[in-house]
């Protein structure tokens, strides 16, 4: 068989990877066509393993990964010339796995705003933006009022408010590191550069221990109303997140979804829009069991520089004593337990469902996340 | 299967090492194309090992880089030695030499420590990098370490650019507990280590713990792949497979049964809640769920 067939085999499957959500790049693809060349091709899994190493990236996507394979790579029969076989291409639109979900280029540019561009920015404004930046507290009204009663209008405002506000207190954090004068560890390297010419060392240059950054876990409550405050606290923390050492994020309303991945360089929208749909609106929220779904399969991500967030109303639908096993879990093994409940910016609300009443006795903090004077006090809390 | 890919099946278990075609075919993959093989899998199902084996296999140098929450670029790569220089200086002192030359002589290789990195790019025939629990460090150090893996070259300021004539052969593990970059998974081959099968947990056993009996080896097996099953907070690995299977032969034992588990379950389970819930589940579903009956 021709090399090229081979290739073209290679860029046909790529593109099949890609069309259900593998970003398999251009060298991969290369490499890949390289591989076979050094690979049994009558033994079809061979192929199989060898275009798994180089194509794909992370355990979860080996399903698709498989299912693409199976689709593509027709098995040879045994009396078929097994070259012919292997480099069947899919009749044109063949047996597809299920299709995932691609976005559509139309209509991301403008909505775009928001994630993007805090991305881009994140360095470069840091340093030159004046000190006098229009302060998020010239519109005190804003601030202080709850985000469910803003218009659909308001609401982009509000985003964009959030995102200075976060940008604000990034900076502030980022200032606070610098490396301190006095104390320290001595930086040999410096030190000795300074005296070279003295012959004695008079001159102490220390360093401080690069200081860790703090972790965090986020589990969004996103069945009914909770789905609105989930996403401008998704949207506050997000745009701190270069303070942060990392930002893993999961949904839940009656089982847990990670969308870590989904959030990742996506326009705001198009996430917010994700977020929805893996709402379940099945039947109301399991928290415990979302709970223990991440401490079965996420515990891994706990440790003792990491601060767990949990954004919900408490109404947990399933069995509460579950609940307070989890938090427990949670609580061990984490640096901090968060608990934000939108309903306590409301002054006549008071904690009392069972499952509210159920965790409380485990949380370190436990606030309201419902205006963003909140989300500003919440930033004092993610300090270690 | 190309023979090749056999060949390095048959090198790994000569060097004690029980292996499948996934592990073989990778390590064929990254020395062939060159690139580094990332390697995940939970804790203690023999990712680091495959470094070491394949060292061995290809006769080359292993070089471990040991990553952990700070480590920073001048600990993985060079860094001058202080003590050495100041001691030379002050032996210099009378000597009358003029100062460039004295720091020539200070900033020149014998007062060099070379790190991980730079003793990697800095070998006569290509080595065998491995590059221990990666997720461990931060993403500064990451994207460090891509900058590396692309060019293979250092350059120290005092001395100059130093390139790899053989650049290495590069192993990453990592056990997850932080995702690794987008821009570092697209640079590496892929390799998933799951769990062993209940067959190849009987050959590691078999092979790794001399003497043991062979019923003893397919009923630990069996025990494992069971109790990994249950939802535990710490499931075993194959680390604790062996030293289960170590210490009950060292108790001369020839088959499980329900008061020998008990009594040695330390080896294998870690956590007070995964201790409770074994035993839950044996109350429940009896222990013969974990243990064959007779016959």
């Amino acid at each position: 068989m021709a090399d090229r067939d081979l290739q073209g085999a290679v860029v046909r499957f790529a593109g099949l990877l890609r069309r259900h959500g593998l970003p398999v790049t251009l060298v991969e693809v290369t490499d890949a066509a390289r591989a076979l060349g050094h690979l049994d091709l009558s033994d079809r899994n061979e192929v199989f393993l060898g275009l798994r190493a180089v194509l794909v990236s992370r355990v979860e996507e080996i399903p698709t990964f498989e299912r693409c394979f199976n689709a593509f790579w027709r098995a040879a029969r045994a009396d078929d010339p097994v070259l012919r076989g292997l480099v069947a291409p899919p009749d044109d639109r063949g047996p597809e796995p299920a299709p995932v979900e691609t976005p559509t280029v139309a209509g991301q540019r403008r909505e775009g705003v928001a994630l993007e561009t805090w991305m881009a920015d994140e360095e470069g404004d840091s340093a030159g933006e004046p000190l006098g930046v229009p302060s998020v507290s010239d519109r005190d009204a804003l601030t202080t009022q709850d985000f469910s009663t803003f218009t659909a209008e308001q609401l982009d405002e509000i985003a964009r408010l959030t995102v200075q506000l976060a940008r604000r207190l990034a900076r502030r954090a980022s200032r606070r590191r610098r490396p301190a004068k006095r104390r320290g560890l001595v930086d040999l390297r410096r030190t000795f550069r300074a005296n070279l010419t003295r012959g004695e060392i008079i001159d102490l240059r220390r360093r401080r221990r690069k200081q860790k950054k703090v972790r965090l876990v986020l589990l969004c409550d996103v069945s009914g109303s909770m789905d609105l405050y989930s996403r401008f606290l998704l949207q506050f923390l997000y745009a701190l997140q270069n303070v942060f050492g990392r930002v893993e994020t999961f949904t839940f309303a009656t089982r847990l979804t990670r969308v870590t991945e989904h959030l990742r360089g996506r326009p705001y929208r198009q996430v917010l829009r994700r977020l929805t749909d893996v709402r379940d609106w099945s039947g109301g929220t399991r928290i415990g069991a979302s709970l223990a779904e991440f401490n079965r399969q996420w515990g891994h991500l706990l440790d003792r520089r990491t601060i767990v967030i949990v954004l919900s109303d408490g109404w947990d639908t399933g069995d509460v004593d579950v609940l307070a096993t989890e938090l427990l879990r949670i609580r061990r093994r984490a640096a901090r337990l968060i608990w934000l409940n939108p309903l306590l910016g409301n002054p006549s609300y008071e904690p009392l469902t069972r499952g509210m009443a159920a965790a409380l006795p485990f949380l370190d903090w436990f606030a309201a996340a419902h205006n963003l004077e909140s989300l500003r006090a919440l930033a004092g809390a993610l300090r270690l | 299967m190309r023979k090749e890919i056999q060949r390095i099946q048959e090198l790994m278990e000569a060097a004690d090492y029980v292996t499948d075609a996934p592990v073989a075919t990778s390590v064929h993959l990254a020395t062939i194309l060159r690139k580094p093989l990332l390697i995940e899998g939970h804790a203690g199902v023999g990712k680091t090992e495959v470094a070491k084996v394949m060292a061995r296999m290809l006769g080359a140098t292993l070089i471990r880089l040991q990553c952990y929450e700070g480590l920073d670029a001048a600990m993985a790569l060079y860094e001058w030695n202080y003590q050495k220089q100041l001691l030379h200086i002050k032996l210099e002192e009378g000597s009358g030499r003029p100062t460039e030359q004295k720091e020539a002589a200070i900033f020149s290789e014998p007062f060099l420590l070379k790190r991980p990195l730079l003793q990697a790019i800095t070998q006569e025939t290509s080595p065998v990098l491995l590059v221990d629990e990666i997720d461990r460090s931060d993403e500064e150090f990451e994207a460090f370490l891509l900058e590396i893996f692309s060019e293979w070259q250092i350059t120290i300021p005092e001395i100059g650019t130093i390139k790899a004539a053989h650049p290495p052969h590069v192993i990453l593990t990592s056990n997850r507990n932080r995702e690794l970059s987008d821009a570092l998974r697209r640079r590496c081959l892929y390799l998933w280590v799951d769990y062993p099968s209940f067959e190849k947990e009987v050959r590691i056993v078999e092979r790794k713990v001399p003497g043991v009996n062979a019923r003893l080896a397919r009923e630990i097996a069996r025990f494992m792949e069971s109790l990994r099953a249950v939802r535990l907070s710490k499931v075993p690995g194959v680390a604790e497979t062996l030293d289960w299977a170590r210490a009950l032969t060292a108790l001369h034992a020839d088959h499980l049964d329900a008061e020998l588990v008990a009594e040695t379950l330390g080896c294998v389970l870690k956590d007070a809640d995964d201790v409770k819930r074994f035993r839950a589940e044996v109350a429940s579903a009896g222990i013969g769920k974990f243990i064959p009956v007779e016959g």
